[in-house]
């Protein structure tokens, strides 16, 4: 068996108790079980088992051919679902040598940033919710809808939006749907403005996460941890400016960056990230030129590539290897959340029982695509 | 006009000496001007030496991808280790001829490299020596190790899409089980 889903406590030593959380736990937004060793209401140390929504899906893509991947990518994760179809898109342009369209380039950087605002909303909205602050958690999540609404009314859907393919984009917008999403930027902007003071001064809020889940920088560089997780422990990370692909060279945006390095850090730099998306889809409205949406397909050769994006969560990487048919030899892939499982012992180390799902829910953790 | 791609050169020297075959060596860029470098190395032992100086360098393990070849002239089976340092990604192949073929651990220099090594040794099967923490990462004990290691024919591949069938082997499973 994977774990037991009975909380039980053992006698393992003179006075460390042995305590399973998970897999299935209130607190908890996916399957993933924790046995903690702890000393009264103290963890002392941290060991996770995961692997209870494994799909096989790289399995299921050495079945499919290219096209249908980009459906199938898109269902890795729902959070980040445009960011999968975007970076195995690029990873197919990048074995077939196809360069996209200008259009499609801007039309790319604005869905990305649209889904990252929701996605940090999100974040930050179950974060009220574990602490137990119900109406933060509604107004936050109330918030987030206008980012949800954008989805449905622009691309069809609130989660899936299926806006990418390969060689560009699907999904065209009209001038009236380019000033309708400029249209609820502003109305979203103040009010997350608002949410951002109450996440920083509200005593409850700050009680409970400031100076919980330190994480130092030279364990997020040991660990090689990316997003947010990274960026809120000092280092400045992004793979839009590192290595800049679909619009963002062309846009203005800066890679937000905070030494706290606790919840509190993160949550913050999450809300100052919103502000800088925001920014990215406005330019994106007022830049984003006129033009074909799709590049045509190239001949299918046997070749291997990579590519990355910057998810909400983090760096997204693909590996693809063709072998000169329409069914890819390989598509392997690695999710941010993949990486950043491995900070939580790091931060969970002499923390209190009841900070562990708070903690958990900082790393913005994914475990359905982790495990893919 | 010649075109100049992004990347370390202390790093691609050290590495590329471990590669003589024929295209072992390899740098291109994307339609953005990312550069990328393909090392494919004689030896999966040497590994550990191509990991040395990436990791002096500050560099991040990525990701590792191990696959199956499908010819019969090819080996058998090939990882492929991605890094990223300054904003360009290294990729370093180890080619595994053979069967009983290990690769050698590389936490001692990427801490992250845990999850990955132990995702290809329960999906592949592969063997990755000196690994100091050889538990199943995903999969449950009981499952075969290896499992992406191997055709598995459509007739048993379908089994579960016929509710009949699936049934009948879950009620199979739990007897078994219980005896």
């Amino acid at each position: 068996m994977k774990a037991d889903t009975t909380i039980e406590t053992t006698v393992t030593g003179p006075r460390t108790f042995s305590m399973p959380l998970g897999p299935v736990h209130v607190a908890l937004e996916e399957p993933v079980y924790f046995h903690l060793e702890v000393e009264g209401e103290t963890v002392r140390k941290v060991t996770l088992t995961s692997g209870h929504v494994h799909r096989g899906m790289e399995a299921l893509a050495a079945q499919r051919n290219l096209i249908k991947n980009v459906t199938l990518t898109e269902r890795v994760c729902s959070l980040c679902s445009n960011s999968h179809s975007f970076t195995y898109c690029m990873a197919v342009e990048n074995v077939l040598g196809i360069s996209i369209p200008m259009r499609a380039r801007y039309l790319r950087t604005m869905s990305e940033e649209i889904k990252r605002v929701a996605s940090h909303l999100f974040n930050t909205a179950i974060q009220a919710h574990i602490i137990g602050y119900k109406s933060l958690f509604m107004h936050t999540m109330e918030v987030r809808e206008i980012m949800q609404d954008v989805k449905e009314t622009v691309y069809g859907n609130r989660m899936n939006i299926s806006s990418n393919c390969i060689g560009g984009v699907k999904c065209d917008l009209t001038p009236e749907l380019f000033k309708y999403i400029l249209g609820a930027l502003d109305k979203v902007e103040p009010l997350v403005d608002e949410l951002r003071e109450i996440y920083a001064t509200n005593p409850l809020v700050l009680g409970r996460t400031k100076g919980i889940g330190m994480f130092p920088k030279e364990d997020a560089l040991r660990l090689g941890i990316v997003g947010p997780v990274a960026r809120g422990s000092g280092i400045c990370k992004d793979v839009r400016k590192d290595s800049p692909y679909a619009a963002y060279p062309l846009v203005d945006f800066k890679v937000v960056v905070k030494d706290g390095a606790c919840c509190h850090t993160r949550t913050q730099l999450r809300f100052d990230e919103i502000f800088e998306s925001i920014s990215i889809i406005r330019q994106c409205c007022r830049d984003t030129p006129d033009g074909p949406l799709v590049a045509p397909m190239n001949e299918i050769r046997v070749a291997e590539a990579v590519a990355r994006t910057e998810a909400p969560r983090g760096e997204v990487f693909y590996y693809i290897r063709t072998d000169g048919t329409d069914v890819p030899a390989r598509l392997k892939w690695r999710v941010p959340s993949y990486m950043n499982w491995e900070a939580l012992p790091v931060m969970m180390k002499n923390c209190n029982v009841a900070d562990v799902a708070l903690i958990t829910n900082t790393i913005d953790p994914c475990v359905s695509c982790t495990e893919r | 006009m010649q075109e100049t791609i992004a990347g370390n050169g202390a790093v691609i020297d050290a590495i590329a000496p471990l590669c003589t075959g024929v295209n072992a060596v390899r740098h291109n860029s994307d339609t953005f001007g990312n550069g990328y470098h393909w090392f494919r190395l004689d030896d999966p032992k040497s590994m550990t030496k191509a990991a040395e100086p990436l990791a002096k360098a500050g560099a991040r393990l990525c990701m590792a991808s191990a696959y199956n070849r499908r010819q019969p002239a090819d080996p058998r089976q090939e990882i492929c280790y991605h890094f990223e340092l300054d904003g360009a990604v290294y990729n370093i192949t180890a080619p595994l001829a053979d069967e009983g073929a290990s690769v050698p651990s590389i936490t001692a220099f990427f801490a992250n490299a845990d999850w990955h090594e132990r995702e290809m040794m329960e999906l592949y099967g592969v063997k990755v020596s000196d690994q100091p923490n050889p538990r199943r990462l995903f999969l449950d004990e009981r499952k075969d190790k290896g499992l992406l290691d191997g055709a598995v024919p459509l007739s048993v591949m379908m089994n579960g899409a016929c509710s009949k069938d699936l049934w009948e082997h879950i009620l199979k499973d739990k007897e078994s089980d219980k005896a």
